[in-house]
């Protein structure tokens, strides 16, 4: 295979992996208004536990790392991805039900650091600095991959993932659940006093999304056969939310572009350029510079994204429902206003 | 022993450096109410400026360079308020808005002193010091300064907020924005003043920071902010004064901690505070009404 | 303190607060709130400003703890419970300022607001669709039918950040109806609202009391008082000052010194 179709299927890759994380972030930020500055912890938190569940024993490796259970595939995946909501979980009880929207994003961002710092410095759980690598192809001696075919083969499989767990989530946002989590969103005063226990679904998004987050990380892992702190700096997960905010928050679909846009074309594309002499990681510098930039240019023209979050409409109407012939357009008030206002007009002509 | 009192020394030293940019942020806070999650890029942008002035041009002397790469750093500080900040604050109610924007403000001045001064460790110039003996501690003339530059502004933050009307009205911005500006109080003038304040105090910190530590790197600043962070949280978000204790606290035990434990778990030491101080006592030490 | 009139003293209290009391940086906000809701009828809440009535407000849903007083809804102790649990209890509450879920739209709104939907729960999405579906279906059958009471049926489909004022208002006395309370307390429905609109709110405000729903409101227009409202509780300066029917009220001293006066005599030197 040419290199020119490997870059493409590595593009294919992110784009749909980034649409994966991008689906657990909405539902967190656009849907619940949770701002989880620590997202690109969790992703890391699934891709480590994709990666040891999924590898040989430690032993003879050269590396250090826990577990080693040699799952098989979509098991090791799945449980990065409840790896990722046990953490989220814990999170979730100790700072979600005590702190406002921001203190909380404080606290989430410091949990991001700290996870780096411990995951960095403390080797025997995941091999530290240096990080996992050799991790199996998943399915490769299944369908007899070798190292060329694999990448398209993955992407592909990825695009799977992602139309499942598109479906999944379609299927909660669109559901009285998502419209409790948008009510969250937009006055969580209003909800509660509407019955709603806001901790409980705050902490149902957290769970979710956290999967999403374990999920996209475990299939990284599994596609690069390796991973290192480098991979997930605090400031990766600002890419995620470039990623929500320029695509529009709360659409699917708006993802799908914003992951196309940022993560493929803005990220991912210049990594093919060659860098300049003498000043080796300057395209990406300016890369990320560029993406802090756009975000905030379309903050300002478009706040709604590319795509913006669509209107619900009801496909239900009155006419359908009882078989009359009640116009649709008409405005009926069946109960009969009571004489109020006209009284303080004649008090104050007569007074 | 030998090795406790020398912990407690370097602990007066980072307590120093928190306390000043703790004290930085909770300002801003305070009269935006939003975090400036770039504040630890401030702190780091600041140190370069000094670096500037100190080792690639003028060659001034360390302190002199402080005070202007500092100075520097609170006029881009109200410049990044006055034309991008404060538009997005104005325009949109929700906080989400700012804060991802100075979460974006923060990569892009991150990635612009990779791009200028790019990765490698820096070292400011600076005469070789003599350790001096005081009492159980061993201190550098520099952190002696250090130390002494931080009480110094403690004390200055205190009287400016007690007793002059800017001090004041800041005060009063900070309990209720739309009750001081109905009283007469000129709010932008007061934000750019904070914004000059707490961007000044973050280059300050940031090349004092530089100073204790010996170099400087671009992401300094940012794993400093954590430290910053939990100081503001355990002493009570938008206290000034919870900001000095819970800088003291942190400060002494990340240090102190160090002396016992691999000095790698500092960080950490940091975190476990915050987490205790969130079930014990969430609104912080010093919680103040109405920023709970 | 005046006596009560005769329904109340008979009928059953839907809600019972007894010596609320909030103070907010040292500033007692509310000094002693005591009084009864007579089931099933409209009572007013009215006072000066600043007598306080918001912060009970706040109290009864729960969006404020108080410092020290009980409170019950019919015959169970709900002193300081979170609000979500107190609308479970049937007490649903509006705004002064309304407060629409903007982002959602109008028939959206009130679809949020009926309790314990199964479709809420991430096991029935997947594994009962069915019974969420058919759920669903009844509600919005409900919400467009109370949409269409409400005059709001055509802006079903519009984003409620987009509603007038009044809309607003409308919407929100709609989505607390939507809900089925057994109490509704509505913060100054009529505030702000053009007079036609008063008189449409009056309406309905007297409809939900046919259909048997015990409301409180917080109002300042003594003309809606005295039209609509069956039983007045009067705070001033943080406590209840009395209670009873507007007309006995009017006799009171106190009442009058403090707050009526200049109304009653306004409206009463005809």
């Amino acid at each position: 295979m040419s290199a020119f179709w490997y870059y493409v299927f590595t593009l294919v890759f992110f784009l749909f992996d980034y649409f994966i994380l991008a689906m657990g972030l909405n539902i967190q930020y656009g849907e619940t208004g949770i701002l989880n500055f620590a997202y690109i912890g969790f992703v890391a938190v699934g891709a480590y536990i994709t990666g040891v569940t999924g590898m040989p024993s430690s032993a003879g490796t050269g590396q250090q790392y826990i577990l080693g259970w040699g799952l098989p595939f979509p098991i090791n995946l799945i449980l990065g991805g409840l790896t990722a909501s046990a953490l989220a979980l814990v999170v979730a009880l100790i700072a979600l039900r005590r702190l406002r929207t921001d203190y909380l994003a404080v606290v989430l961002i410091s949990l991001s650091l700290v996870l780096y710092d411990v995951i960095n410095n403390y080797v025997p759980l995941f091999n530290g600095a240096d990080g996992l690598y050799n991790v199996p192809e998943p399915l490769a001696g299944f369908f007899k991959l070798t190292t060329n075919s694999f990448v398209p083969f993955f992407a592909m499989l990825t695009g799977v993932v992602a139309v499942i767990m598109w479906w999944v989530m379609s299927r909660i946002t669109k559901a009285p659940l998502g419209r409790t989590l948008r009510a969250i969103r937009d006055d969580d005063g209003v909800a509660a006093t509407l019955g709603k226990s806001v901790f409980r679904y705050k902490l149902t998004s957290m769970l979710i999304g956290s999967f999403y987050a374990g999920v996209g990380g475990g299939l990284i892992i599994q596609f690069g056969g390796s991973f290192n702190p480098t991979a997930w700096l605090p400031g990766e997960t600002f890419v995620v939310f470039a990623v929500i905010l320029v695509g529009g928050v709360g659409n699917n679909i708006g993802l799908l572009v914003g992951a196309l846009l940022v993560e493929t074309l803005l990220i991912h594309l210049p990594a093919f350029l060659p860098s300049i002499p003498g000043h080796p990681g300057l395209i990406e510098y300016i890369d990320t510079m560029v993406v802090g930039v756009l975000l905030m240019v379309m903050l300002w023209f478009r706040p709604q994204g590319v795509v913006p979050e669509r209107i619900r409409r009801s496909p239900f109407t009155l006419a359908k429902r009882s078989g009359q012939t009640l116009d649709d357009r008409a405005v009926v008030v069946p109960v009969a206003p009571v004489e109020i206002t006209t009284a303080v007009g004649q008090e104050t002509t007569n007074g | 022993m030998t090795l406790f009192w020398l912990s407690v020394g370097f602990g007066f030293v980072t307590a120093s450096v928190l306390a000043i940019s703790a004290v930085g942020l909770s300002l801003q806070f305070g009269i935006t109410n939003y975090i400036n999650f770039a504040y630890g890029d401030f702190m780091a942008l600041g140190a370069y400026f000094t670096y500037v002035l100190n080792a690639e041009f003028f060659h001034l002397n360390i302190w002199i360079a402080l005070v202007f790469g500092s100075l520097l750093m609170g006029i881009l500080a109200v410049l990044l308020n006055q034309f991008l900040l404060s538009p997005f604050a104005r325009r949109f109610s929700k906080s989400f808005y700012v804060m991802i924007v100075t979460f974006g403000l923060s990569l892009i001045i991150l990635n612009v002193i990779y791009s200028i001064w790019g990765p490698n460790v820096r070292n400011y110039t600076m005469p070789l010091e003599h350790v001096l003996h005081i009492g159980p501690f061993l201190l550098t003339r520099d952190q002696l300064i250090v130390m002494a530059a931080a009480v110094l502004m403690m004390l200055g933050v205190h009287l400016m907020l007690k007793t002059t009307r800017l001090g004041k009205s800041m005060r009063a911005m900070s309990d209720n924005t739309t009750l001081a500006m109905t009283s007469g109080i000129d709010t932008r003038r007061i934000t750019t003043v904070t914004w000059f304040l707490s961007g000044t105090m973050a280059g300050i910190a940031g090349s004092v920071l530089g100073i204790a530590e010996g170099n400087l790197t671009p992401a300094a600043g940012e794993l400093f902010l954590f430290v910053i962070f939990a100081a503001v949280i355990v002493g009570g978000v938008g206290s000034i004064y919870g900001a000095m204790a819970g800088a003291v606290l942190i400060g002494m035990a990340t240090e102190v901690s160090a002396a016992f434990i691999n000095p790698a778990w500092k960080l950490d030491v940091a975190f476990v505070i915050l987490i205790i101080t969130l079930l014990v006592r969430p609104t912080g030490l010093f919680s103040r009404p109405g920023k709970g | 303190m005046a006596e009560r009139n005769e329904p109340v003293a008979e009928g059953v209290f839907a809600l019972r607060c007894q010596e609320l009391k909030k103070s907010f940086q040292g500033v007692m906000a509310v000094t002693g709130a005591t009084f009864d809701v007579p089931q099933g009828m409209i009572t007013a809440l009215i006072g000066p400003n600043g007598a306080g009535k918001t912060t009970v407000v706040n109290i009864l849903s729960g969006m404020m703890k108080s410092d020290s007083g009980h409170m019950q809804i019919g015959s169970t102790d709900v002193t300081n419970w979170e609000s979500h649990k107190i609308a479970r209890m049937g007490l649903m509450r509006t705004f002064q300022l309304s407060r629409e879920l903007g982002g959602l739209t109008v028939l959206e709104n009130l679809l949020v607001a009926p309790q314990h939907q199964s479709g809420e729960s991430l096991f029935n999405i997947f594994f009962r669709p069915g019974r969420a579906k058919r759920e669903e279906r009844e509600n919005t059958e409900r919400a467009l039918e109370i949409l269409n009471t409400y005059g709001l049926y055509d802006l079903r489909d519009k984003r409620s950040r987009e509603l007038s004022g009044g809309q607003k208002k409308l919407l929100e006395i709609a989505r607390g109806v939507m809900a089925s309370p057994k109490i509704l307390l509505l913060d100054e429905p009529m505030a702000g609202v053009n007079p036609a609109l008063i008189d449409r709110i009056g309406g309905y405000i007297m409809d939900l009391k046919a259909q048997g729903m015990t409301i409180v409101m917080v109002e300042h227009n003594l003309n809606v008082v005295e039209k609509i409202c069956d039983h007045v509780i009067v705070l001033a300066e943080g406590r209840t000052l009395a209670t009873g029917r507007l007309s006995d009220l009017r006799a009171n001293e106190e009442v009058v010194h403090a707050y009526l006066g200049e109304v009653i005599n306004a409206s009463t030197t005809r």
